[in-house]
């Protein structure tokens, strides 16, 4: 079962890795609001803004 | 307009060039698969051509949907969803530029190499050392672009969507050059670093994950940012969204191993996948009725808006194949399952119905945009296509379960004298008549993808449209908390 | 209900349909007033109509008329910026100031994405985050640009009120608190997962299945992501050990601390000597359900102290200083945390009393619901005291500032209200103590076991004695009362009822005899117009438009309930040179009263058919409008026969001239439309009803018939009141009572009052609940509050906190039965180690898993 020696290490840098992430979010107050994020991305209106009307027209 | 300060624009075009492509690799990945499903119906069609052969179109198959078509709908969606929830413009234009091209080479290379039979035999990860170079240098690239858009965001927080997104970056990247590793002989041809069990091993956590996080966090990405804006409801719980995400990263890296059921690996890391594929249900379906719930009192917009329809039954499908596999992981099930026709339909019930429809849903949202339109050029023609697709779905993945089922029982009927009751043949031609039925609903999805590439290529040609390029980013940034 | 004829804004009738109408996303939705209507425009024309389509919820009808500007300019001067507006800084961009706004009227969601988007759109506004959760915002602009002041009022104009607070103190701490709650939590869960992931092959593992050198990879790998776990996550659990320990007291933390310890470190030695068993699936799992049980406690109190600051920031943060008076009357602005006791300040009719004073100056009126759930106004004059966060009503008042900053009323129940939510529930008192008498047992068997296993077989001992320690680690016992009453608060918050004290949930539970406090609770406590009875043949709706041109612009409940029963298309009222007699009524001239009349009919003709007699001197007509005794003095007329007299529960007021009685208005109180069933579903639960009231007798009468209520008691005093409730308690040696024995109770009383002005018998009340929508400060005293204003929520309360003890109970009993079960057997060396971990591991699952019941 060589492959475990290299998987079980890896995993474990990478837990290191979210333990990393985690602190980064909490700290970063990504936690702090867990219902506007949710309601933000529907006040960005994204549909196109109507083209601008032809030069001769202007 | 004309007192001369620019306005700062999202980067579109790149986005618009990857959702074009997702079409275009879409209809050429789901032909390939309609080509060798007539082939299993009609084994001499090809007249012994080698280059059109099954064996080497089969990977073909699956990496034109899923790193061509899936690829290119990730990178265009996610392209969109971090500038557009980031408030700000893609890091860097010309590595955007980079990996638009880079991963078109990529896919061409795969569609030259793989029918002429250079491939390195491990699944999902057939191509040849040159190109998985390209691959780690493409999405290098990528992972800088996104996250860099990330850093220079203008919003404090990050939306979940990204998270999602982000997982499915950084994991395959990590997946790819683990598994990748391989000694080169020659141009076209190397050894993996690892050998034998070690090989398996290493080779399925690496498919296991391409599932979880290429084929499963980045859609479910696309999911929590276009069904709610699809809508125009916030989704269901953002709290339970975020669980979601930190469920299946606690929970996702371990439970590869349950594709070797039955294999040279020690029972203890089957039954440990076992275990672990059952976990997994509960943030996969908590994700499912996320989604789904996003629309509660908002259902009477499922009879109208047909992009919509694309993505809850997308999440239907989701939680059907999520319920599916932890019940194939069960190692008595599998042990009626594995290696017939039943894994086929489950991995199409996940990639048709889930992958392909959340993809299609996204698209859809997205081409009129980058088209500086309101909508796509026919709403009717995409509730066709969304007809067409589920009754291709629901045809093949119906016949893949009899067939599989019907395998699996020939297989393992016995006589009273212990010799088998049926010859491997027989248990072949009992699937014969699903196999059928399997090509028939393929060719149902693949005409559905035609009618939207006519749609796309209409919207994109309709008196109105426009390259758009110039989608403001509002200037109020939100503070940091 | 026809829909068509509710307010499309705020959902209250809106009488006679489309008088009043805002076109919304192109269709014309009809308005209950013009605050509806102005708030609705204003929200159409910033382009934010979605918000209609997005809200779960309809706001509340903006109640006060939109604030002038100048009345916030004060908020602008840089002097008082400097209690909480951060210093403007500057940087490559230009200047900037930020400042935290309070939100208030937020109902949904959709509210919080208005005010951002209103916000941020303003001229000059550099930033806005809207906090989601909490109701707050953070707001940055440039002061080069635009002044707080305009921010202000830029939320008043979409009908919500924001109020600037200081954030940098208890806020920052709250947030620290909160953050390294959650940081701990997510560590020992990621730790945990990790863990478990690696232990499981181990346990599934069929014999000679695994090589030993995998084994000791895995434990490795286990005691690598244990480390977080112990060593940071579990770090204050050892603190507060060590901290019980030298105290010389064994509290809840010490067998926590002890467990986690000596199966870390007994993992650890078996992992360096590769020897025994490893537990660091139990240890992580342990830490961490133990520590997601505490962030939720924690999360529930958080909540709780917002609601506490909210009451802070009812007082205005700024003052009007008389600094010469009486010499000058030259005002200035000062922040009120720079008041000091002695100084003047005056106060605008409308404003918020700064501090605690005594009035000086002027003859008011003032509103203390806020404070004191009074609902009537005060009058306030020369001598009389005034309490901070209370509204002066009528004429301008200068108050000598007599209590400032923590000596003030209102920040005293803030600290009450702080003490509280810091008390620990009884019931967890005595798990703590029922725990370290159990860890002392524990302790006791784990070395006797030591000592026995030591003689017979060495080789074992230690492994054994571990394996008792970890199987007896008391987490299920920890979790048992906590978790069940985190879920039942959580619960209960969502469902619209605050619990503000530790012993609320239990004693509820017991709860014999509900008490409602007055009449104010099962009624709305605000008059409404009933009927207008006009004499002598008068037009009533041009009597009613005389009473309230003469009541405009006053705020006592009377005016209100004239003012708002007008149909809303009625013509603007003439201005009238209005005097307001406290306790009498009001007397005003008007200046034509046929021009008025005029204006309400077709022609002049019709005029003179209403039949409104034109003074002689000079075309004015001096009205009068109020009670019946101060009429009758002045009126030349006598009272009409058929007066009305107020009956049970109604205010009657009249109008007259000098020489004739032209109306009668009579205004009532309404019942609440869900009291019936509220009281219905009480009974249902085998609780009494009974009702107290300072009110007139035929009021109470009126109201408990109704309600079917027999025990009732009017014209209570406070100490009649508390002696009520403790006849009911059966405490006055049986006098009145069950009979029982002195000091035995016979009842558990629950108070529900909306208020804290009966403060005695809210506090002898075993347990008491306020109905959060007559007063929100209420809660000062009460045990709880009402937030939904439901009040079928008492019964629903009192029915969840049985169920919470019930589960509670279960809970204890099952972690006892556990251990006494499992420590023989381990004891015994029957139970292998891993077993003894799945065994901790289940068991508090279980506990939790219970309690979770209640949170559905």
């Amino acid at each position: 079962m060589e492959s475990l020696y290299l998987l079980i290490p890896l995993s474990v840098l990478l837990v290191g890795g979210i333990l990393w992430l985690l602190w980064w979010a909490v700290g970063s107050g990504q936690f702090d609001d867990l219902e506007g994020p949710g309601h933000r991305i529907l006040m960005d209106d994204d549909r196109p803004v109507p083209a601008p009307p032809p030069d001769d027209l202007r | 307009m004309g007192d001369g300060v620019m306005q700062e624009t999202y980067n579109y075009k790149v986005v618009r060039q990857f959702a074009v492509m997702a079409v275009v690799w879409g209809i050429v990945g789901m032909a390939m698969g309609v080509f060798i499903a007539a082939q299993l119906v009609w084994p001499d069609m090809t007249y012994g051509i080698e280059w059109l052969s099954y064996g080497r179109l089969r990977p073909l198959h699956t990496n034109a949907v899923i790193f061509a078509f899936g690829g290119c709908a990730l990178f265009a969606t996610s392209y969109y969803v971090v500038q557009r929830t980031c408030h700000a413009r893609l890091f860097n234009d010309g590595l955007a530029a980079f990996t638009f091209w880079g991963w078109q080479a990529v896919i061409v290379a795969a569609a030259i190499s793989l029918p002429m039979g250079y491939t390195s035999g491990k699944e999902y990860a057939e191509l040849e050392w040159p190109i998985d170079i390209l691959i780690a240098v493409v999405w290098v690239c990528y992972a800088l672009t996104f996250f860099g858009t990330v850093i220079k965001r203008k919003t404090p927080h990050i939306y979940v969507a990204n998270w999602f997104f982000g997982a499915f970056i950084l994991t395959v990247a990590l997946l790819h050059i683990v598994n990748s590793m391989a000694m080169p002989a020659g141009p076209f041809k190397s050894y993996s670093a690892y050998a034998g069990v070690q090989d398996a091993m290493i080779q399925w956590w690496y498919g296991h994950n391409a599932v979880g996080f290429f084929l499963t966090a980045g859609f479910l990405g696309m999911m929590y940012y276009f069904v709610p804006k699809q809508t125009n409801r916030p989704v269901y719980s953002y709290r339970l969204s975020v669980v979601h995400f930190w469920g299946l990263i606690f929970t996702y890296m371990w439970a590869g191993p349950h594709h070797l059921h039955y294999t040279a690996l020690p029972d203890w890391t089957q039954s440990l996948g076992m275990v672990f594929s059952l976990i997994l249900l509960a943030p996969s379906w908590g994700g499912m009725v996320n989604g789904i719930m996003t629309l509660s009192g908002a259902w009477d917009k499922l009879r109208t808006d047909p992009i919509l329809k694309f993505l809850v039954t997308s999440l239907s499908f989701y939680g059907m194949s999520t319920f599916e596999g932890p019940m194939m992981a069960i190692k008595s099930v599998n042990a009626l399952s594995h290696y017939t026709d039943w894994t086929v339909g489950h991995v199409h019930s996940g990639a048709l119905g889930w992958v392909a429809m959340v993809s299609i849903g996204s698209l859809y949202y997205l081409i009129p945009r980058m088209f500086g339109r309101q909508e796509m050029w026919s709403v009717r023609l995409i509730n066709v296509h969304f007809w067409l697709a589920t009754l291709g779905v629901v045809l093949y993945i119906a016949a893949m379960w009899v067939a599989g089922v019907s395998e699996g029982l020939m297989w393992r009927a016995t006589n009273p004298d212990g010799t088998l009751t049926y010859s491997f043949a027989e248990a072949v031609k009992a699937t014969y008549p699903f196999l059928f039925i399997r090509f028939l609903g393929g060719l149902l999805y693949v005409s559905g993808m035609l009618l939207m590439a006519y749609n796309v290529y209409r919207t994109a040609t309709a008196r109105d449209a426009r390259v758009y390029n110039d989608a403001p980013i509002p200037a109020a940034a939100l503070a940091h908390a | 209900m026809n829909e068509l004829t509710n307010c499309f804004h705020c959902g209250l009738p809106a009488p006679d349909g489309a008088a009043l109408v805002v076109a919304i996303a192109g269709s014309p939705r009809p308005m209950c007033c013009r605050g509806c209507q102005a708030v609705a425009q204003a929200i159409v024309d910033a382009g934010m109509a979605t918000y209609y389509a997005q809200r779960t919820a309809l706001p509340g009808a903006p109640g006060e008329p939109l604030p002038h500007l100048a009345a916030l300019a004060a908020y602008d001067s840089p002097a008082l910026q400097a209690g909480f507006v951060e210093a403007p800084a500057s940087d490559a961009s230009g200047t900037s100031c930020e400042v935290n706004l309070m939100l208030e009227g937020i109902t949904c969601a959709a509210c919080l994405w208005l005010n951002e988007r209103h916000l941020a759109a303003q001229p000059g506004v550099l930033a806005v985050d809207v906090n989601f959760s909490t109701h707050r915002a953070r707001v940055r602009w440039d002061p080069a640009r635009t002044q707080l002041s305009r921010l202000l009022r830029a939320v008043a104009a979409i009908g919500y009120r924001a109020h600037p607070f200081d954030a940098r103190r208890r806020d920052a701490l709250m947030q620290r608190e909160r953050r390294t709650a959650l940081w701990r939590f997510l560590v020992a869960g990621l730790s945990s997962m990790q863990v478990m992931m690696y232990a499981v092959p181990v346990y599934l593992a069929g014999e000679g299945d695994m090589t030993a050198a995998d084994e000791t990879l895995i434990r490795w790998a286990s005691l690598a992501l244990t480390l977080p776990a112990v060593v940071y996550s579990s770090a204050h659990f050892f603190r507060n050990a060590w901290r019980d320990l030298r105290l010389r007291r064994l509290g809840m933390d010490v067998p926590v601390a002890l467990g986690i310890a000596v199966a870390f470190a007994a993992s650890v030695w078996a992992t360096v000597t590769g020897t025994g068993e490893v537990y660091f699936d139990s240890v992580t799992m342990f830490v961490f359900l133990l520590l997601g049980g505490r962030y939720l406690e924690l999360r529930v109190r958080q909540r709780a102290t917002d609601a506490v600051d909210r009451l802070g920031a009812i007082v205005p943060a700024v003052a009007d200083r008389l600094p010469d008076w009486p010499a000058s009357r030259r005002s200035e602005a000062v922040a009120v945390a720079a008041l000091a006791v002695g100084d003047v300040v005056s106060v605008a009719p409308g404003g918020v009393v700064p501090a605690d004073g005594v009035v000086v100056e002027g003859d008011s009126a003032a509103d203390e619901s806020l404070l004191t759930g009074e609902s009537l106004p005060v009058p306030k004059a020369v001598g009389a005291l005034v309490t901070g966060g209370s509204m002066n009503l009528q004429s301008p008042l200068l108050v000598r500032v007599t209590r400032v900053g923590a000596e003030t009323t209102v920040q005293t129940i803030v600290r009450l209200l702080d003490r509280a939510m810091s008390e620990k529930p009884a019931g967890v008192a005595q798990a703590d103590r029922l725990a370290g008498r159990f860890v002392a047992v524990a302790l006791a068997a784990a070395a006797l076991t030591f000592a026995a296993w030591l003689w017979l077989e060495p080789a074992r001992a230690l492994w054994v004695a571990v394996s008792v320690l970890v199987v007896t680690c008391p987490c299920a016992l920890a979790l048992a009362t906590p978790a069940a009453l985190t879920a039942a608060t959580t619960r209960l918050a969502r469902e619209g009822v605050l619990v503000t004290r530790g012993h609320t949930l239990e004693t509820l539970a017991r709860v014999t005899d509900v008490v409602f406090d007055k009449t104010g609770t099962l009624t709305h406590g605000r008059l409404r117009l009933g009927q207008v009875l006009a004499h002598a043949d008068r037009s009533a709706a041009q009597c009613h438009a005389l009473a309230a041109a003469l009541e405009q612009g006053s705020r006592h409940p009377v005016a209100l309930a004239l003012l708002a029963g007008r149909a809303s298309d009625a013509a603007p009222l003439p201005a009238v040179a209005a005097r307001h007699l406290i306790g009498l009524g009001v007397e005003g001239a008007l200046p034509d009263p046929h021009a008025l009349a005029a204006a309400h009919a077709a022609d002049a003709a019709a005029a003179m058919a209403a039949g409104i007699p034109a003074d002689t001197s000079g075309g004015t007509l001096t009205l009068r409008l109020g009670a019946a005794d101060w009429l009758a003095a002045w009126c030349a007329a006598p009272p009409p026969a058929d007066l009305p007299t107020g009956d049970a529960g109604t205010v009657v007021v009249h109008l007259a001239s000098a020489r004739a009685w032209l109306a009668s208005f009579v205004l009532e109180d309404e019942l609440r439309a869900d009291a019936p069933a509220a009281i219905d579903a009480l009974r249902a639960l085998g609780c009494r009803v009974h009702l107290l009231s300072g009110d007139q007798a035929a009021a109470v009468a009126a109201v408990a018939d109704r309600l079917g209520i027999e025990q009732r008691v009017a014209r209570a005093s406070p100490a009649s009141k508390l002696d009520c409730v403790q006849n009911i308690q059966g405490i006055r040696n049986g006098e009145g009572g069950a009979g029982l024995p002195p000091g035995e109770r016979a009842g558990c009383v629950l108070m529900v009052g909306d208020g804290v002005n009966d403060a005695p018998v809210l506090a002898g009340a075993d347990v008491s609940l306020a109905v959060a929508s007559a007063s929100e400060v209420a809660g000062a005293s009460a045990d709880g509050l009402l937030l939904s204003g439901r009040l079928g929520d008492i019964a629903a309360a009192i029915r969840r906190a049985r169920m919470t003890q019930r589960i509670i109970r279960q809970n204890l009993v099952w972690a006892i039965v556990y251990n006494a079960a499992s420590i023989p057997l381990a004891a015994a060396g029957l139970v292998s180690p891993w077993l003894a971990g799945l065994g901790m591991a289940g068991s508090s699952l279980l506990v939790v898993g219970n309690a979770l019941r209640l949170g559905r």
